[in-house]
């Protein structure tokens, strides 16, 4: 019969029904997201490891079932683009997944992400770097981790083995990265702290329309139903409402599957395939949301007395208790405490911290009705709005705990993530000394490019403003090697100016060379002493060498962090004092600054490089560098912790309304005795302030807490970043300023005073 | 007897296609009590909310002390029904967070009287009305009758001109109907308030000194003896 109610009885019913099946739906879709999240991410690795073509150990020898595979990384525009350049040295040479045959020469297999670059007017931006092949055909969804990544497999008959990697096979390369005993308490951390505040929007859902319920169940006592009856009742009419909730969250996650393919994250892409649940935790989701929804049901019954002739709330609330509320945080601490101090030496004891993690924040959500409580039952006196708000909060301070709630977990979990954040930012972040204003990007050719031409075409780039370039090799002395390894040091030939930007130069003209001393890495210099004679190779292994003294007019000069923000030994040169054609292929550093009129400018220079040598490496410079796994991590903090933010709103909103149009009758009859607006609107601010305030306080310091408990967790010092907490109380309390706005005009609908003639 | 304290003349008000009021016309002096009769349905509730200026007719005319009320705006209707007329409704009409104490205060402090002062006023009304011990109460422990006592009190507590009382007695039983109805109309004469008593039982209706009967939402005014 609750069942049948729940979704019967017309308008009433469905104006109970549909607000929680959206909530629970919203918040089962969510669970069933984040639940398919491990599953996407294996399949995309899945997908990763069967096309590896990297391979460590012994090479093997050419035959008819080889594959030369070069691998060319590029970038558009931010987003990473994979390259390979093939080269079959047998009719049974392996096939990339995705791909029904290799590409041959002159031919170019393409994503269709990046066809679609290809066809868009911005397509000439990245064509050159297909060194000319024609597109004939798209790579399939098996061959990619997603279906945003740009990728290509160019096909040629000119590719040597020296540049690239003989395969017989794709895929069984080495595993992936691993994320870091830090970077896993992050992860587990953010997990818990986005995926409790729906779990209490969840709980809030259910209870959408309560007052209502429990009117229809008076009216039931009245034709004979007795207490344990209208208990049944109430649990049938929740289970059925959470389960339709079910049904609308299985079709939410349904339809926004097929949005997934659409969204890239971090340049991360997942096929709609990809995003399917463990079964496991569908059923755990399937059962366990139901029953949840019935023991809440059931548990805000014991607040009420229904009577056949009406519904008695209990008069004052039963004191809370505090007890049973602390043993909750203080497990957390407990679940926690053991590993204050041991985390960063490798322990992965995930499991423990993310239960510790969710005691504590959940510890702050039970402690929120007794604070409040006690806060509240304190208040007295003050203006008409200010005491039916407080009297409100006396009488039922639940409610409005419960509105609250998600905010103060979120604010709780953020407050003490940013508080990691800070900490690891420093191990996560490298500064890379580069300097942005000497150059914006580094092109590095190989050994085998005329470097005098290549230069040319580089420095007459579109959107480059200013350059320098090097030709670049090792020197090692030319006599029989007496250590192992053998000291070498660089030699960079190039103009004055050029040499400039890796040491402090006096004074130069063509002629002079230079040798740079560096304080920290003086025992190479000792061996290149004026005079040496030394053998030049391009720094591969392969490489003849060709013979060259060190002149004795060499001076030692102080060095000067050079552009990559390194600072070598060197032996500087300029053309004058060194037969360059003697020496044969060397490679070429070229550094550039850019037109800021031209945000294509790097595209473009990428262009010029790929189509002097494909392999060109083209490097875009910045002043720190942060490891990816972090940025990803911190991005999905940002785009989670808004997603909950709103969600919280969103649940705010509807538990707002649904508390006003409760009370319509109520707010008709003061409006009726002459009761002003603006002391009604006050009175709903403060009902809705008072706890704000009072689980953000609660939230900061269980979230300060936190914080310092994952700071020791990682031995790091406890330090507290002010404004981070101030900026995410103030994020949260605008949240909740938002959500009574936005309730106001549903209040001035209210306040009507012909609503009275619904009596 | 006075002129009239309250006039309405010729009211007409339509809910969607259902008219409610039809030429309605009405008229209290002060210190009067009238009832208002009719069956269910027949405009009586909704003529009470158009004198009371709860709700504006579709045309028509009402006037409290020669003053037009439907030319008023919301917010100077809202001060006259704060400061002249006073409420008793059959259902849902204390606010259930505050203490019966604070429930009669509610309106005084409404016209800005201080705490302290609204409470010993109300405090007063609680007493001449025989509900001193429920001061302390929350509507939600005490009884029907009770309440619509509470009520009262709150109505009469900032001494209005008119009391409006929609079925005062429609929840109670009979004799504690006629106790309320006593009281009300007793504290109304003591301190000379009209009152216009919407009700559907004869033997409220009895303790009127006129009878206005309402059907199809147009009125009669039935003459009764002192």
């Amino acid at each position: 019969m609750g069942a049948r109610m729940a979704v019967t009885g017309g308008r009433d019913g469905w104006t109970r029904a549909v607000p929680t099946a959206l909530g629970v739906g919203i918040g089962v879709a969510l669970l069933l997201l984040a639940a398919a999240v491990p599953g996407a991410l294996d399949a995309r690795q899945a997908r990763g490891d069967a096309r590896d073509d990297l391979r460590l150990g012994e090479p093997i020898p050419a035959a008819a079932n080889t594959l030369l595979v070069a691998p060319v990384e590029t970038e558009f525009r931010g987003q990473p683009v994979r390259g390979r350049i093939l080269r079959p040295e047998g009719p049974q040479a392996p096939v990339p997944p995705g791909l029904a045959a290799l590409p041959r020469a002159g031919e170019v297999v393409v994503s269709p992400a990046l066809k679609k670059v290809l066809d868009s007017p911005d397509g000439h931006l990245f064509a050159p770097r297909l060194g000319g092949a024609t597109v004939t055909g798209t790579i399939g969804a098996q061959g990619l981790a997603g279906p945003h990544e740009l990728a290509f497999y160019r096909g040629t008959d000119s590719l040597s083995a020296d540049r690239a990697v003989r395969l017989d096979a794709f895929g069984g390369g080495l595993p992936g990265e691993g994320l870091g005993p830090v970077l896993i308490l992050l992860v587990v951390v953010i997990f818990v702290v986005l995926l409790l505040p729906i779990a209490v929007f969840l709980g809030t859902a259910v209870r959408f329309g309560g007052e209502r319920r429990d009117r229809r169940l008076a009216a039931l006592r009245l034709v004979g139903a007795d207490t344990a009856m209208t208990r049944r009742i109430a649990a049938g009419e929740a289970a059925a409402g959470a389960l339709l909730g079910v049904a609308v969250g299985a079709a939410l996650f349904a339809l926004g599957r097929q949005v997934v393919p659409l969204v890239s994250l971090w340049d991360i892409s997942v096929y709609a395939d990809d995003v399917r649940p463990a079964p496991a935790l569908v059923a755990a989701i399937v059962l366990v949301v139901p029953t949840v929804a019935v023991l809440v049901g059931l548990i805000a019954l014991r607040g009420v007395l229904i009577e056949p002739l009406g519904v008695t709330r209990r008069a004052g609330a039963p004191r809370r208790r505090l007890w049973w509320r602390l043993i909750l945080p203080v497990a957390g601490l407990a679940l926690l405490y053991p590993l204050i101090g041991g985390i960063r030496g490798g322990d992965r004891a995930d499991y423990q911290i993310a239960a510790g993690v969710t005691l504590l924040l959940i510890g702050s959500v039970t402690l929120l009705p007794w604070l409040m409580d006690l806060t509240v039952r304190r208040m007295r006196g003050g203006p008409v709005g200010w005491q039916l708000a407080t009297r409100r909060l006396q009488l039922d301070s639940a409610t409005s705990a419960r509105l609250v709630n998600g905010i103060a977990v979120a604010v709780a979990g953020t407050i003490a993530l940013q508080m990691l954040f800070a900490t690891v930012e420093d191990e996560a972040t490298t500064r890379t000394g580069q300097d942005t204003t000497r150059a914006q990007a580094a092109v590095q050719l190989g050994p085998g490019v005329d470097a005098p031409a290549a230069l040319d075409r580089l420095r007459t780039t579109p959107g480059v403003r200013h350059s320098f370039a090097t030709l670049w090799a090792v020197a090692t002395p030319d006599r029989p090697a007496q250590a192992d390894p053998q000291p070498f040091i660089e030699l960079r030939i190039g103009d004055c100016a050029a040499l400039a930007e890796y040491a402090r130069l006096d004074s130069c003209r063509d002629g002079d060379t230079f040798l740079v001393q560096n304080p920290s890495d003086a025992a190479p210099v000792d061996a290149f002493v004026p005079g040496t004679r030394l053998q030049i190779r391009d720094g591969s292994p392969q490489s003849a060498g060709a013979r060259w003294r060190l002149p004795e007019t060499v001076r030692t000069v102080p060095s000067r962090q050079g552009p990559f923000g390194d600072r070598n030994a060197v032996i500087l040169a300029t053309p004058g004092t060194v037969p360059v054609s003697a020496f044969g292929p060397l490679a070429v550093h070229f550094f550039a600054t850019f037109d800021p009129a031209d945000p294509d400018a790097l595209e473009h220079l990428r262009n010029t490089g790929a189509s002097i040598d494909p392999f060109a490496s083209v490097t875009s410079m910045s002043a720190t560098t942060e490891t990816n796994r972090f940025t990803n991590i911190r991005r999905g903090l940002y785009i989670g912790a808004t997603l909950t933010l709103l969600l919280i709103g969103a649940s705010m909103l509807v538990g707002l309304l649904e508390q006003l149009r409760e009370r319509r009758r109520l707010l008709a009859m003061l409006v009726a005795v002459g009761t002003r607006r603006a002391t009604l609107a006050w009175s709903v601010f403060w009902q809705v302030a008072v706890p704000l305030v009072i689980g953000l306080t609660l939230a900061a310091a269980s979230g300060i807490a936190l914080g310092a408990v994952l700071l020791r967790m990682v031995t790091a010092p406890i330090a507290v970043n002010w404004s981070v907490v101030g900026l995410t109380t103030a994020l949260a309390a605008a949240v909740v300023l938002l959500v009574v706005g936005l309730g106001l005009p549903a209040l001035w609908r209210l306040l009507r005073a012909d609503g009275l003639r619904t009596d | 007897m006075t002129g009239p304290l309250l006039v309405a003349d010729d009211l007409h008000k339509s809910f969607g296609p259902t008219p409610a009021l039809a030429g309605a016309s009405f008229r209290i002096a002060a210190g009067e009590i009238v009832s208002i009769m009719g069956p269910s349905g027949s405009g009586k509730s909704t003529l009470l909310h158009c004198l009371a200026g709860i709700v504006a007719p579709d045309s028509g005319r009402v006037a409290y002390q020669d003053r037009d009320m439907v030319a008023m705006s919301d917010r100077e209707r809202s001060a006259l029904r704060r400061s002249q007329f006073g409420f008793v409704f059959q259902f849902g009409q204390l606010v259930p967070e505050l203490t019966c104490l604070e429930n009669v205060a509610l309106p005084l402090r409404l016209e800005r009287v201080r705490r302290r002062e609204a409470e010993r006023r109300a405090r007063d009304w609680l007493d001449r009305l025989e509900v001193t011990d429920l001061a302390g109460k929350r509507p939600g422990e005490i009884s029907g009758g009770q309440g619509q006592r509470v009520a009262m009190a709150r109505a009469l507590a900032t001494a209005p001109r008119v009391i409006f009382a929609d079925e005062p007695t429609g929840a109670l039983d009979s004799l504690n109907g006629e106790r309320v109805m006593r009281l009300l109309t007793g504290a109304a004469r003591d301190t000379k308030a009209a009152v216009v008593l919407v009700t559907h039982e004869a033997r409220v209706a009895a303790y009127a000194d006129r009878e206005v009967v309402v059907r199809d939402g147009r009125t009669r005014d039935l003459a009764r003896a002192a």
